[in-house]
């Protein structure tokens, strides 16, 4: 079931829930885009292999993970916005 | 910037692959890398306006929101000719940002360094 709010204090969340490779990539990469470098985004993904993909991403564009946590199954994950989409 | 080129050979023949050499083309174009989709032999038919609407691969989006989403991200599609020739379809009726080129393109664009993978 969907989220609708985070927990780690960011000012922007998304709830890509079971999304995953080029779907979710896509998906970040539109909901990142209008955002203003600098802005903390919290994402939760579900998908087995977002903790692999997402902080691969963040890296290739400019993005900063700054934590993955969200319980047991460490689903959140919260990024500052680099200078890049 | 870093190159890839997709190659995408199947369509409705094989829909497992034409559909994951979509998302992984996407997930390329949303990583920053400059991305092309070659689409070769059967793979042409993707390219044909509504052929491919009805492709929807369980757990995946359906193949015509990939490819709308690969080019809306700045992704490149390109068509071999004389595969497209051969089977007789429409040039006038191309997917939006579908170009035909001849090989000689993806050639070019791989000496330039890009890398490749093919489905």
């Amino acid at each position: 079931m969907a989220e609708t709010q985070g927990h780690l204090g960011s000012e922007v969340f998304y709830d890509f829930e079971d999304m995953s490779c080029g779907d979710l990539l896509i998906a970040l990469m539109k909901a990142m885009r209008p955002l203003s470098p600098g802005t903390l985004v919290e994402v939760r993904a579900l998908d087995p292999g977002a903790p692999i993909d997402i902080p691969a991403w963040c890296g290739m564009v400019g993005h900063t993970l700054l934590v993955r946590a969200g319980g047991p199954a460490r689903v959140h994950y919260l990024i500052r916005k680099g200078g890049a989409s | 910037m870093a190159k890839l080129l997709i190659s995408i050979t199947n369509a409705k023949n094989d829909t497992d692959r034409a559909t994951v050499g979509c998302v992984v083309a996407n997930a390329s174009v949303a990583s920053g890398v400059e991305t092309v989709v070659f689409l070769s032999t059967e793979g042409v038919r993707l390219a044909q306006e509504g052929y491919a609407d009805d492709i929807h691969e369980e757990g995946f989006a359906p193949l015509k929101k990939l490819l709308t989403d690969f080019v809306d991200a700045g992704g490149t599609v390109w068509v071999c000719s004389p595969c497209f020739k051969k089977r007789g379809l429409d040039e006038n009726k191309l997917v939006p940002g579908a170009t035909i080129v001849g090989g000689a393109k993806a050639v070019e664009f791989l000496s330039t360094g890009a890398a490749s993978m093919s489905y």
